[in-house]
């Protein structure tokens, strides 16, 4: 970088944009794109992503605009998208939604024209009068408009001397139909040198279209991903109640401003970060913090955009609106997180670079060779070798190889309860060697649950679990449902009269002429209740596992006292240890308390954890994981996971939590299983050794017919490569590389 | 709750939109308006505590004239 004397200056001018991309087609799109932007004189950095299809940018404005960023990528054919966060993500779908539409409309037409070809080719040759000039009409559309792109796309590479697997398609296809062109014009050519002139139309047509069909199945499964942005955005209400000058008014939420006071009814979600002024209730805060129980807000409590308040009304001073809410941070956390993602390079566009070069380079040593060597002619024997290399070097199941096995590993996934939403995390979930788990609802069932119940000796237990499903029946606490839940069925709820709820303590009632309350210990604390010594220990034994306790007593004497935790889902103990047993170091988040945590991760001997995690701190942790070289796969359920599942290498999400969590998250497990996450490895590799296994069946018939097509059989036997060679490698790699895919479907997950 | 009047120069709807945060922010506000028709611009406040100085301050922070109205 040179130095300019007014660098300072130009600093100052510096801006950042996050913007979308749209026509970039494979991973090394996204790589020429990105070196063609950073060449630009202004631009300090550009970084793009390929799989999200956006363009993170740092441009200096005294030089350059944003139109003339999009101008540039336009000449590569590129189109940048401005605008907000969810304007783009609009806009990108749409652009997706149209590429889709154009691909199956080209699909449709190299379908039905290579039928045809295919048909006349393989069965009826040397029936049809004409039947050349018929193939070459049939094939023209196929390869001008269904194909178009494969040569479009193949040209840019080499204008940058690389090469992927669309320089491989548009090679073989383009030089097979210019030959089968020339053969069709002037037949006389070859033959008065006294050669075959063969025709290869429906090589061309066929692997145009089986590329295509590829290409097609991989779009539309990557046309459901990446809504997390958009889903996030819909967790801030629309419209919302303020009171100006007086007067409670509906307005918009881009017309709220910080000062506002906001009023929430019972029910309506927190639109602004704000401090409460009045009113009290309860706000269920998980998406934000993961914990299932709502949390009590009074005056001076801070609420969050996004949490959903529970039962009474308040008046809320907007704080942070918008984009600098909690909510809009993590939006933006989420956004960067996946625009600045290395692009995975496409395991078949790895080979083809490869691949490409080196058979261009066989095809010139043996057509060199057949010159110094051959029979004479010698200069149509070298130039037809040469032509048949490349035209053999295509294989048309190349296309077909990564979806069809994708397609049936998803599928198995599915059946199994795990959605696998890209591929490249079906790929990194065999490779991860650190996992990091969230406790609450991922670990955990999410929802309290009353586990003990114990009963002073001088109670009666019958008596005072009708007391307690009574009164609670009653309750609007948040962990009253857990304890009507807990006491089950079979007892019958009493009558209370003179039910009432003491602000902070809990609540009381009468109930056949005695006076019962229910509350925490500050109610045993502030009436100074008596309780008896075996509940005493009880007590101290539960709280310092983290327990919640409630205690129920008369006016005098504490009757009972109960436990509420959140119960460790089923099977989480053995998929603790069978992931430990595949060699991944496991860790343990959770923003609740340190008790808490240590209790679980004791009870799943899980030896790594920390409490008391944010949302960030939770991500800032996998950073520092994937900075020592782990690759770190996240699994969780709420919002507040959701900028871990976003940074970490494979996001697995909870079925039964937010849908945040699901779209930060490459994969979902349905039932919310843990147990599930040993079956995804081993789907995982099932899966990544199909494709591997079909890369090979669909180069091999091809490698093979490369030596025939360069000429090892004709000093023995006179052979050169024709169209039936071609076309049995064409139907024998298809038909493997398909059954091979389903043989997936057998294998035992 | 105390109701104090005061004579303003708060005379259209983005002056309310600017004196809004400063108001808003005083704990003590219950609640207020402004009549943008009346001459004076009066503003209304309703307080559950303590005297007019707070809303006084708050206005003339906000940028705006402000005088109370005895009584």
């Amino acid at each position: 970088m040179t130095h300019h004397p007014d660098q300072e200056l130009k600093k100052s001018g510096a801006r950042q944009e996050a913007l979308g991309v749209t026509g970039m087609t494979c991973a090394s799109c996204a790589v020429s794109l990105e070196k063609h932007l950073q060449k630009i004189p202004g631009v300090h950095r550009a970084f793009v992503n390929y799989p999200n299809q956006s363009l993170n940018i740092e441009f200096d404005q005294a030089i350059l605009s944003l139109e003339d960023i999009k101008a540039s990528a336009g000449e590569l054919g590129y189109n940048v998208i401005t605008g907000n966060a969810p304007q783009r993500q609009t806009l990108k779908e749409e652009v997706a939604s149209q590429r889709l539409k154009s691909l199956e409309i080209k699909l449709i037409v190299a379908i039905s024209f290579s039928l045809p070809v295919f048909i006349i080719s393989m069965f009826l040759m040397g029936k049809v009068p004409f039947e050349r000039w018929i193939l070459l009409g049939l094939s023209l559309p196929v390869v001008v408009y269904s194909g178009k792109e494969f040569f479009l796309n193949a040209a840019r590479k080499a204008k940058h001397f690389t090469s992927n697997m669309d320089t491989l398609v548009a090679l073989s296809t383009g030089v097979a139909f210019l030959f089968s062109l020339f053969n069709t014009l002037f037949p006389e050519y070859l033959i008065d040198q006294g050669l075959q002139p063969h025709v290869y139309y429906e090589s061309v047509v066929v692997i145009i279209t089986l590329i295509l069909l590829g290409r097609y199945l991989e779009e539309r499964a990557k046309g459901r991903t990446s809504s997390a942005i958009k889903s996030l955005m819909g967790l801030q209400p629309k419209e919302l109640t303020v009171i100006r000058n007086g007067e409670e008014v509906l307005i918009s939420i881009l017309n709220v401003i910080p000062g506002d006071l906001v009023l929430l009814r019972p029910g309506e979600r927190v639109p602004v970060d704000g401090k409460v002024k009045r009113g009290e209730s309860y706000v269920d805060e998980s998406m934000i913090t993961g914990e299932p129980i709502p949390v009590p807000k009074m005056k001076g409590d801070y609420v969050f955009a996004g949490t959903i308040n529970q039962k009474g009304s308040l008046k809320i001073l907007a704080k942070e609106i918008g984009e600098s809410t909690l909510l809009g941070n993590i939006i933006s956390f989420v956004q960067n997180a996946q625009a600045t993602k290395p692009p995975v390079q496409k395991l078949v566009d790895k080979i083809a670079s490869i691949f490409v070069p080196t058979v261009v380079g066989l095809a010139f040593f043996a057509s060199v060779i057949w010159y110094f060597c051959g029979p004479e002619p010698v200069f149509s024997h070298a130039f037809v070798v040469l032509i048949t290399v490349l035209i053999i070097a295509c294989p048309c199941a190349l296309g077909l190889a990564v979806p069809t096995a994708l397609m049936v590993g998803m599928g198995k996934g599915a059946k199994a309860g795990i959605l696998v939403k890209d591929a490249s995390a079906l790929e990194m979930a065999h490779k991860f060697d650190l996992l990091v788990l969230d406790k609450t609802g991922t670990l955990t069932e999410g929802r309290p649950t009353m586990t003990n119940l114990k009963i002073a000796s001088h109670a009666e237990e019958r008596q005072v679990r009708s007391i307690l499903l009574s009164l609670e029946k009653q309750s609007e606490h948040p962990l009253a449902q857990a304890v009507v839940r807990g006491i089950g069925e079979g007892v019958s709820p009493l009558m209370v009269t003179h039910f009432e709820s003491m602000t902070g303590l809990g609540v009381r009632g009468v109930i056949n002429g005695r006076t019962y309350m229910l509350g925490s210990s500050v109610l045993v604390q502030n009436l100074r209740l008596s309780m008896e010594t075996s509940l005493l220990n009880q007590v101290e034994d539960w709280q310092s596992k983290g327990l919640t306790v409630i205690y129920l007593s008369d006016e005098t004497n504490v009757l009972a006292v109960l436990s509420i935790r959140d119960k460790i889902r089923e099977g989480a103990k053995k998929a603790i240890k069978d992931l430990e047993g595949l060699g991944i170091d496991i860790w343990m988040l959770t923003g609740d308390s340190k008790g808490a945590a240590q209790e679980v991760a004791r009870e799943l001997g899980i030896r790594n954890f920390r409490a008391r995690q944010m949302p960030d701190s939770k991500s800032d942790f996998v950073v520092e994981m994937q900075t020592a070289g782990h690759l770190v796969a996240m699994v969780g359920d709420g919002i507040n996971d959701a900028q871990a599942l976003a940074q970490a290498d494979l996001g697995i999400a909870m079925g039964s939590g937010t849908d945040i969590a699901m779209d930060s998250a490459g994969i979902t497990l349905m039932q919310s299983d843990i147990r599930s996450l040993v079956k995804v490895v081993h789907l995982s590799r099932m899966t990544l050794g199909t494709i591997r296994q079909n890369l090979f069946w669909a180069f091999i018939y091809n490698l093979i017919a490369i030596p025939v097509a360069a000429g090892v059989l004709y000093p023995a036997f006179g052979f050169l490569l024709n169209p039936m060679i071609g076309g049995a490698a064409m139907a024998a790699s298809s038909i493997s590389v398909v059954l091979n895919s389903l043989r997936l479907n057998q294998k035992i997950l | 709750m105390n109701t104090y009047r005061f004579k303003t120069n708060i005379n259209c709807a983005s002056c309310i939109k600017a004196v809004t945060s400063f108001l808003n922010e005083i704990d003590e506000v219950d609640s207020w308006r402004v009549d943008t028709d009346s001459p004076d611009k009066i503003l209304v406040v309703v307080l559950d505590e303590g005297g007019p100085e707070v809303v006084v301050n708050a206005v003339k922070n906000a940028g705006f004239f402000v005088d109370i109205i005895p009584g």
